[in-house]
């Protein structure tokens, strides 16, 4: 690959990142900065129940900054989420205006308040196994998401989340 | 009096019999035993939808009361149920959640149910086809006819759903059973085919009836801001709570102000046939069973209880057949906004049961779980509740108040409203 087209790769490898270092933090807005005005975010699983592909959570840009900002008005789990990703594979278009990365990730959830917390607090269990389907587009040093498919595995999913994945 | 030592906590609030229930029946283990027993291995159960299962030899698996159980579309396109067991060595036949039996299996020919153990097959009315090696292993003392499966009761009942029911004696069909509990939503479900476009299963750490009664009284709307700024209005507090035979409820309509939550839209484009546009209604039916309308969007709810402090939840989102990819999309979103795993309501009603579970659990101290909220049968009113456990008392000859003793009706007149006694007495 060229410098160029190397260096792209880093630049996207660097974004899906810091990606997970915002959510890890519940940092939303400098999660929703990295994204795109057209950003789409979709977490979907395929259920070999009803053998149909399902969409747990979806939404636009505008969507998810408000439903971040309206979590502090609901009671939720506290209980924080890890998300440990790999970068498996990024793939820039001809043109270097747009990108696709596949990632793999899993989350790891550190009981604080879910159930008994004197019992169950500091304990980390593991939450989802999926992957991150992304996409991206380029301008100049700029990288932004267009779109992020967060593919689950997991789907017993118990108490859930209120929180993007 | 503020805060009240041993003695007062644990003394019989001051209400009515049937007002409160003792929190053993939410964590004993002979109660529970007892249950799956007595009640859901009588009760009819909706297993599933039949959109699950479309096609000719299409399969569905699943659990009553411990038992496992197969539904399966024959050639004939009928839907029928079986145990999951193989007749020869108790095996189960099929492991998969869901497929279609048109194919061979490893074991098996096509279109038969195999075994894989030992290649014993079965056909789609549950008659045994095949058993390997026969005459050399059971010679003429035991032939095909004679070992075929288990056929379990089976209806395709409101709006496409499959009922099962495990006691070959019951006396009445499904919709003898629902006693017109299912009656506010049937013109909605059964005027056009419907399909599943959502399934996911929770298992918490509680037990089922704790499920059931958050479904049961919307007391606890406080939980959720959603429903608090697009409900609690006087439309809101003016729905009714019905009881019906047989432990019914379900929870009136209103029109629910879906704009008032900031990023929320009217669901008044996508409202299922005949219902209001953004109007909710809610079924709970006996023993763990809630369907859940909400304008454009039907939630089905089935409780499988896996222990006393242990039930699976399965959560299906429904829309109708003729849907476009569009309207489908819509309604997805509006079902799992509030319905998904990561919607806005759902993860709030898991997390308080959760906790109810967790000052539960089978070693804990009894205590008094009160259900005395009286409303005049609206929407605040723990009528619900109290219809419930009356119906639970019935089957199991238990008081819910005080598990040991037997169950005594004249006990809970005073609990229960008037008109409703009536009707579950009926």
């Amino acid at each position: 690959m060229a410098a160029n087209g190397a260096d792209t790769t880093e630049r996207i490898k660097e974004v899906i990142y810091k990606t997970c270092i915002h959510q890890d933090d519940m940092n939303w807005n400098a999660w929703l900065d990295l994204c795109d005005d057209d950003y789409k975010y979709m977490i979907r699983a395929y259920s070999p129940e009803i053998q149909a592909d399902m969409t747990y959570l979806g939404g636009s840009r505008e969507h998810m900054q408000s439903l971040t900002e309206m979590l502090p008005k609901h009671n939720t789990d506290n209980s924080p989420l890890k998300r440990h990703c790999t970068v498996y594979s990024v793939d820039v278009s001809e043109d270097g205006k747009s990108a696709s990365a596949v990632s793999s990730f899993v989350v790891y959830q550190t009981m604080l308040d879910g159930i008994n917390s004197h019992v169950d607090a500091g304990e980390s269990r593991l939450f989802l196994v999926g992957r991150y389907n992304d996409k991206f587009s380029i301008d100049g040093d700029s990288v932004k998401f267009t779109e992020r498919e967060v593919r689950l595995d997991t789907r017993r999913l118990d108490k859930g989340s209120h929180w993007p994945i | 009096m503020s805060a009240r030592n041993h003695a007062e906590w644990i003394a019989p609030p001051k209400l009515a019999e049937g007002e409160w229930v003792d929190s053993r029946i939410y964590s004993d283990q002979a109660i529970f035993d007892e249950e799956i027993d007595k009640i859901f291995k009588k009760a009819w159960i909706p297993v599933c939808h039949e959109s699950e299962l479309k096609n000719a030899y299409d399969f569905r698996t699943m659990t009553i009361a411990n038992e496992p159980v197969i539904v399966a579309r024959g050639k004939d396109m009928q839907v029928r149920a079986f145990l999951n067991v193989c007749p020869h060595r108790g095996n189960m036949i099929e492991r998969r959640p869901s497929g279609n039996f048109a194919a061979g299996t490893p074991s098996g020919t096509p279109k038969r149910m195999t075994c894989m153990f030992h290649a014993w097959q079965f056909d789609m009315k549950g008659k045994c086809v095949y058993i390997s090696r026969q005459e050399e292993g059971y010679q003429d003392r035991l032939k095909k006819e004679d070992v075929g499966l288990r056929e379990l009761k089976c209806e395709v009942y409101f709006g496409g759903f499959v009922w099962v029911c495990l006691d070959d004696d019951i006396d009445m069909t499904v919709e003898d059973w629902a006693a017109g509990a299912l009656d506010c939503l049937a013109p909605s479900l059964n005027e056009e085919p419907l399909e599943v476009f959502h399934y996911h299963k929770a298992i918490i750490p509680c037990n089922f009836k704790l499920w059931h009664d958050t479904n049961c009284e919307f007391y606890h709307d406080f939980l959720h801001y959603h429903n608090r700024v697009t409900g609690f209005n006087d439309a809101y507090f003016a729905r009714k709570n019905s009881g019906f035979k047989n432990g019914h409820i379900n929870v009136g309509s209103f029109e629910v102000q879906y704009d008032n939550y900031e990023g929320f839209h009217s669901r008044e484009e996508l409202s299922f046939p005949h219902l209001p546009p953004n109007h909710w209604y809610m079924i709970d039916m006996f023993p763990g069973v809630n369907f859940n309308l909400r304008g454009s969007a039907l939630r089905c709810d089935l409780m499988t209880p896996l222990g006393p402090d242990k039930v699976m939840i399965e959560f299906r989102g429904l829309g109708l057949a003729s849907d476009t990819a569009e309207e489908r999309q819509t309604r997805i979103d509006h079902h799992n906004s509030i319905w998904g795993p990561f919607g806005r309501n759902l993860h709030e009603d898991l997390l308080a049961v959760t906790a109810q579970g967790s000052c539960m659990n089978p070693s804990a101290e009894r205590r008094n779980i009160l259900q005395g909220r009286h409303e005049n049968e609206t929407i605040h009113d723990e009528n619900g509740m109290r219809h419930y456990y009356h119906e639970w008392g019935r089957w199991l000859n238990r008081s819910p108040s005080n598990p040991d003793h037997e169950y005594d009706e004249s006990l809970m007149a005073e609990a229960l409203n008037q008109p409703e006694a009536q009707q579950a007495s009926a």
